[in-house]
């Protein structure tokens, strides 16, 4: 479903990601581990065609994309949520995830009617809500909610381009231990056929919801395999795991 | 997102009730002053379309509107077209210009996009200025008011003309809160708040940007066939930076982004220009320190500070806190 064939990109001297390939199958959940600075949101950065790569190749459903703008990926099938709220702050929960579904389903240039009031968006803004447990908010402006139902909303904005390939950039990055595990549901009970690829720090939720896991340091892909197999690897414990073993 | 608030459909009811009764009763000078107040309502409209609505600031509108005005008195004059045809052709002109200055000028946000259409604006400006063809610095006259003796309406009288702008002030109005309801529309809100996360969602950002102020163009390509009628007289001033920082302040004194504001602005700014020039040469000064008060009052120009008084004594809805468990 998503694919990248040695992905390399560099700012001036330093290498950022170097040869990553990837393979997620159609419904695989996979999460992308690695400290600091490891590469990841650059790496998502270029899946999604905010970067481009300086070379390698990005394929989405057996096409290749690298040449496309972010918009024309998007149309394709690939939605992302983003490490830090990318909202539209000062509109309505409904209209946020609203708009999105509007954009996604052809809506958002028309002149002759209000996407808004279609059956088609209302239907999906109803069902993303009740995914993301946002139901009760919908009429609550985005500046005037807490952070937490922000997080959920920047996840919710993305499931409602009803995509086939999600990327999820540490949606669970500044919430509480509840809440993170209210995002553990929320992930395992999105529809099976939903390719997800998701940068996450959280260990427990990592172990929990991934079917494959990779570990990305300095850029390149140092672990590649299933969530037993990461546990039990002494190279993660010595880049990464080693402190959350630790702890 | 863009609503009919009953504070809105209210003083839309009103201007148009004042409106309408002042052109019943006004002399000849208060029907010239309702047409002025029209042009510039048709303008500010166009402006807050894609100004308060899809924050792109622009200071080519002053050129939109010169080039409708120019093309429609050229059409009207040179081309011997009728006056309807003429407005359909002058509008398509400046739709089609600011369709190019909206997709040249989309990458850019902030004071590069209005530099961006003010360098558009000035070269319009200076094309006209420059131009034999149409006349130089002194202008072109002739333009045609529409004939509309077959339905018992004699343009030429100005209480007629009043009415028939007032019209065309309801048609910008019906236009630009018909794209503001639309796909487009919605678009545009967005844009306004977070440009990257459309572009993400899948939305082609120049596309709707240009399109938008094609839409706005065209309104204001109307403006330009009303004041070419109005006067019948058409000079390179109508394209100046002038006329689109007029119009900005104009949109700014009666409420970015409301719609029903800037033309509320409008009419106050028609009104104190006429009424303090009568008393000093230097009424731009005090027009000034009314601006940098509203400004400075933090509320969004006239409008704005009637919507926030009003939503203050409305009690507030309680926002749920967040589920411990999301």
């Amino acid at each position: 479903m998503l694919e990248t064939r040695s992905l390399s990109k560099s700012f001036g001297p330093i290498q950022v990601t170097r040869n990553v390939s990837l393979k997620l199958e159609k419904g695989e959940r996979r999460v992308i581990l690695g400290p600091n600075g490891a590469g990841k949101t650059t790496l998502f950065n270029q899946l999604v065609g905010e970067l481009r790569p300086d070379s390698g190749t990005i394929h989405l459903d057996g096409a290749d994309v690298t040449a496309l703008r972010v918009a024309d990926r998007a149309r394709r099938g690939l939605s992302r949520s983003y490490q830090k709220n990318t909202l539209f702050d000062g509109l309505t929960i409904a209209e946020n995830l609203g708009l999105a579904a509007a954009v996604a389903l052809g809506k958002g240039q028309g002149l002759w009617s209000d996407p808004l009031q279609s059956a088609e968006v209302r239907e999906t803004v109803r069902d993303v809500a009740a995914q993301v447990d946002l139901a009760p908010h919908l009429d609550a402006r985005v500046d005037a909610v807490s952070y937490g139902i922000r997080r959920q909303l920047e996840v919710g904005i993305a499931l409602a381009t009803r995509p086939k390939v999600i990327l999820m950039d540490e949606p669970t990055s500044g919430v509480g231990p509840e809440m993170s595990k209210g995002f553990h549901r929320l992930l395992k009970a999105l529809p099976r056929d939903l390719t997800i690829l998701i940068i996450e720090h959280d260990m427990d939720l990592a172990f929990d919801v991934a079917d494959t896991i990779t570990v990305l340091n300095y850029g390149e892909v140092v672990f590649d395999g299933l969530p037993e197999a990461a546990r039990g690897s002494s190279l993660l414990k010595d880049i990464y795991l080693g402190a959350w073993e630790d702890a | 997102m863009f609503t009919h608030t009953p504070l809105r459909l209210a003083t839309l009811a009103l201007l148009a009730a004042a409106a309408l009764t002042y052109a019943a009763v006004a002399g000849f000078f208060g029907l010239e002053i309702l047409a002025e107040i029209a042009i510039l309502a048709i303008l500010v409209i166009a402006l807050d379309l894609v100004a308060g609505f899809g924050g792109m600031v622009s200071l080519c509108h002053g050129a939109l509107l010169g080039v409708g005005a120019y093309a429609f008195t050229v059409a009207a004059n040179d081309a011997g077209l009728t006056a309807l045809p003429a407005m359909i052709l002058a509008i398509a002109l400046s739709t089609a210009l600011a369709f190019v200055i909206g997709a040249v000028c989309a990458r850019s946000t902030g004071i590069y996009f209005i530099m961006a259409t003010l360098a558009f604006g000035q070269m319009a400006y200076s094309f006209v200025f420059q131009s034999p063809l149409y006349g130089g610095d002194d202008g072109l006259s002739g333009a045609p008011r529409p004939d509309l003796s077959a339905l018992g309406i004699d343009l030429t009288d100005s209480r007629a003309f009043a009415l028939y702008a007032l019209l065309l002030v309801a048609l910008a109005y019906a236009v630009a809160a018909a794209t503001l309801r639309s796909g487009l529309g919605r678009s545009l809100v967005g844009l306004h708040h977070n440009e990257k996360r459309l572009r993400a969602l899948g939305l082609t950002v120049w596309r709707a940007k240009a399109t938008a102020f094609a839409i706005s163009g065209a309104l204001a390509g109307l403006a330009g066939c009303l004041a070419a009628q109005h006067t019948q007289y058409v000079s390179p001033g109508l394209l100046s930076w002038t006329v689109s920082g007029e119009a900005l302040v104009v949109v700014i004194l009666g409420g970015l982004g409301t719609l029903v504001g800037p033309i509320l602005g409008a009419v106050l700014f028609v009104i104190l220009k006429h009424e303090i020039s009568a008393l000093t040469p230097y009424w731009h000064a005090i027009v000034g320190l009314i601006l940098i008060a509203v400004v400075m009052s933090r509320a969004n120009g006239v409008f704005g500070f009637l919507e926030t008084r009003l939503a203050a004594r409305k009690p507030q809805p309680q926002v749920k806190e967040a589920k411990a468990d999301a």
